[in-house]
């Protein structure tokens, strides 16, 4: 072989060995495979109703039958177009919900129901529920979703894995498991033992005894703090170290400490506040705006925060403590979040990774 | 020669140990979002501004997504800047406005000094909110999104935000789709792994939102700056603000679809860059404020990505130059190691990032694209250099501070 065919053949090689990572690279480049724009949701708002708006929608013919059976007070079985079986129950027959001759406890079917229904104990419903009337739920049943357009009441040990939601009330009891998002346009009531990840309601009750708090009552913020709290626009106080607010002490500043922070029992505080290690709030602590902790948080009794409540790791929130109010909603955010029986918050409740429902200490 | 090469080595060894920190934060470490799930408040009053310097041909998508966001409607005042335009930007937005009344409040500014810092900073008389959200004109704000963007400000701690900006016009041709996975990495990865990391994630100025009071606190815009962005970044961080980033807050946009318009852009960026370094940077690392020792070494790296362009380009020649010298130890070993390690790993870190951010999104086959990159970078090292000598050379040339307005592409009216 002469030198100039090796040295061809040489340039020929490093070429290919050149181009080899390109090919693919040209070929994406050609085919366009995976040429679009991410996939941004532009309509996407959040809601917490989101899939209760699309189940409503998927199921709209449905509940045009669910009318006709009412009316005529019967049943009514059938396949919807994507191929899911259902159940119309025209009058509260919980027999058909289960196969006849079947021994197991599991629902393959989407019932709707048109009245007042009572579930028997330990049920797995697979698919989606809907109830026009109230919908009382047995023990240990376990529901993949439900939309109630009154009242729905899940009975103790019960789960439900992806989402509910209620035109009125939705009662839990205890001991149950609310996996996703659970919202009413009215109030949840939920009881000890109870684990949950999002809740929206206008009012949210943890434990019988907070919902035997008027929920008209009026908030003990007075009016010139209900107008600070409003607005994120007031002077700012920023700590370098540890800050203590000593009990009862007035601060009309938002207060932002890049340590720790604890706030004495009776103190109230006219703007926000902001702590990046543990936040402490002792007892009847009143917060006009925001509660943020970079860390854990630990909110004692009978505090009431007006803003969002926020911590990036744990929050423990003690019995009586208010967030919010009807006219003020406002959120309650932690990954994992523990809440006194006791505790009201009106608006949103958010555990990304665990909420517990405890009882009172 | 040896021992500034040596130093150019251990610099770029430091960026590409950032580079790795940051992907394996993103991959492996805990991931933070204090703020996204905020989606109940008493929400404050917002100003939002639109930058638009002859955005005829976009700035009607904008007004118009703007007008069907589920922020409530009253606490919403939509203030379109409106910079010295000669084509049918003023007709557009006063239309908008005709038909959305109260909604809308338009600037039109017809003189005064050039820039959108400049333009920003006049349009502050309009102003009166403690928020102030802010867009370029070339996005397309989803419904979500306001509410997103203002949750962050009910920390009090918090000055500055800065939303995620995603690529629309993507599968034009290879330069968007190369803009494209650049974005991602820079986003998905580097802006999340700043905010997982407490360091200093950067207010773009688009898709972004100030405080007012801490606008107020720093001296309101500055309009000698080619990046605002930058500028505010630096400011709020001197002053004890943060800007925090949020990953999930995406918005689209319009990337540049000629390599001529994208030169432009990356100069100016470049320029804006380097400016903010040499006001802020020796300050940042050494004064007396608020930032912490973390904030301080991450936001003086921030501050050097640019100058590294020039610097890995000395590099280059250093390298050549002592390997043809014959003076290195080792007998050019250690210029041969100089030139591979920074060619292969180096850039290797930048490519590991972007293929993360990609893995991140879900997206499996524009990875592919991943070898073309090279070509990216090859056009960015030059023109940031260029940039880097031209800021140089002004006090000699008497170069005056000039605005390149990024051209737009879209069609659809």
């Amino acid at each position: 072989m002469s030198a100039a065919l090796a040295t061809a053949g040489l340039f020929a090689l490093t070429g290919v060995l050149f181009l080899l990572p390109l090919i693919p690279a040209i070929v994406e480049l050609r085919l366009k495979r995976d040429a679009q724009a991410l996939n941004v949701i532009q309509q996407y708002a959040g809601d917490i109703r989101h899939f209760s708006f699309g189940f409503r929608s998927y199921a709209s013919d449905l509940l045009v039958l669910l009318e006709q059976c009412v009316a005529a007070g019967g049943t009514a079985t059938g396949t919807l177009p994507h191929g899911d079986r259902y159940v119309l129950l025209g009058r509260p027959d919980a027999d058909l919900l289960l196969p006849p001759g079947s021994t197991g406890k599991t629902c393959d079917l989407v019932v709707a129901a048109g009245t007042d229904l009572t579930l028997p104990g330990g049920i797995t419903f697979e698919k989606e529920m809907y109830a026009l009337r109230q919908l009382n739920g047995g023990e240990n049943c376990t529901y993949r979703a439900i939309l109630g357009d009154d009242g729905i009441r899940l009975g103790r040990a019960s789960k439900v894995i992806r989402w509910a939601h209620a035109a009125k009330s939705v009662h839990v009891d205890k001991d149950c498991d609310l996996y996703g998002r659970i919202s009413s346009d009215l109030e949840i009531e939920l009881q000890s033992g109870c684990f949950f990840q999002r809740l929206h309601a206008p009012r949210i009750a943890f434990g019988s005894a907070a919902s035997d708090m008027n929920p008209n009552a009026a908030p003990r913020l007075g009016p010139s703090t209900e107008t600070v709290s409003s607005s994120v626009a007031v002077g700012r106080r920023l700590v370098d170290n540890d800050l203590e607010i000593a009990p009862g002490e007035v601060v009309t500043d938002s207060v932002v400490t890049r340590g720790g922070l604890r706030i004495g029992a009776g103190a109230r505080i006219l703007g926000s506040v902001k702590s990046n290690q543990h936040m402490a709030v002792d007892s009847d602590v009143l917060v006009a705006g925001s509660l943020i902790s970079a860390s854990t948080m630990h909110i004692g009794a009978n505090c009431q925060i007006g803003g969002p409540v926020i911590a990036e790791q744990e929050m423990l929130i003690d019995s009586g403590s208010r967030f919010g109010t009807f006219e003020k909603p406002t959120t309650v955010s932690a990954p994992v979040l523990e809440v006194e029986e006791g505790v009201v918050a009106f608006g949103t409740i958010w555990a990304r990774n665990e909420g517990q429902v405890v009882p009172r200490k | 020669m040896i021992y500034c090469l040596f130093a150019i080595v251990a610099v770029i060894s430091l960026y590409t140990a950032r580079h790795y920190w940051f992907t394996l934060n993103r991959l492996f470490g805990f991931q933070r979002h204090p703020y996204i799930d905020t989606d109940t408040a008493v929400w404050p009053q917002v100003t939002i501004l639109v930058a638009a310097h002859n955005e005829e041909k976009v700035v009607s998508h904008i007004l118009a997504a703007l007008m069907g966001v589920n922020y409530p409607q009253k606490k919403m005042l939509v203030v379109p800047v409106n910079d010295r335009s000669t084509d049918r930007t003023r007709e557009i937005i006063d239309r908008f406005c005709e038909e959305h009344p109260g909604r809308i409040r338009p600037f039109h500014r017809t003189g005064g000094k050039g820039g959108k810092a400049a333009a920003l900073k006049d349009a502050m008389e309009l102003v009166d909110t403690e928020v102030i959200l802010i867009f370029d004109a070339d996005y397309i704000p989803g419904t979500g999104l306001i509410k997103q963007l203002v949750a962050p400000f009910f920390d009090p701690e918090v000055g500055g935000v800065m939303g995620r900006v995603v690529p629309l016009n993507v599968g034009t041709n290879l330069l968007t789709r190369l803009l494209d996975l650049e974005r991602s990495g820079g986003y998905q990865v580097d802006q999340q792994a700043r905010m997982n990391l407490r360091l200093v994630p950067q207010h773009g100025g688009t898709v972004a939102g100030v405080r007012l009071s801490a606008l107020r606190e720093i001296g309101g815009w500055n309009d000698n700056s080619l990046t605002e962005d930058t500028d505010l970044t630096y400011r709020l961080l001197l002053h004890g603000w943060k800007t925090v980033y949020q990953n999930r807050s995406e918005c689209y946009e319009e990337v540049p679809e000629t390599w001529h318009v994208r030169v432009k852009q990356i100069m100016r960026w470049a320029k804006g860059h380097n400016q903010a370094l040499a006001n802020y940077g020796f300050h940042l690392l050494f004064g007396k404020h608020r930032a912490t020792l973390r904030e301080r070494i991450d936001g003086f790296l921030l501050l050097g990505v640019y100058i590294m362009a020039p610097i890995t380009l000395l590099g280059w020649v250093l390298a050549l130059g002592v390997f043809y010298e014959g003076i290195a130890p080792l007998h050019g070993v250690i210029a041969l190691l100089s030139i591979t390690a920074y060619s292969a790993v180096g850039n290797f870190a930048a490519f590991f990032e972007i293929a993360a951010a990609a893995r991140l999104d879900y997206t499996r086959q524009r990875i592919c694209l991943l070898p073309f990159l090279i070509l990216g970078f090859g056009v960015s090292i030059f023109s940031v250099s260029r940039a880097f000598v031209s800021q140089l050379m002004a006090p000699l040339t008497g170069a005056q501070f000039h605005w390149d307005k990024t051209e737009r592409f879209r069609t659809t009216p």
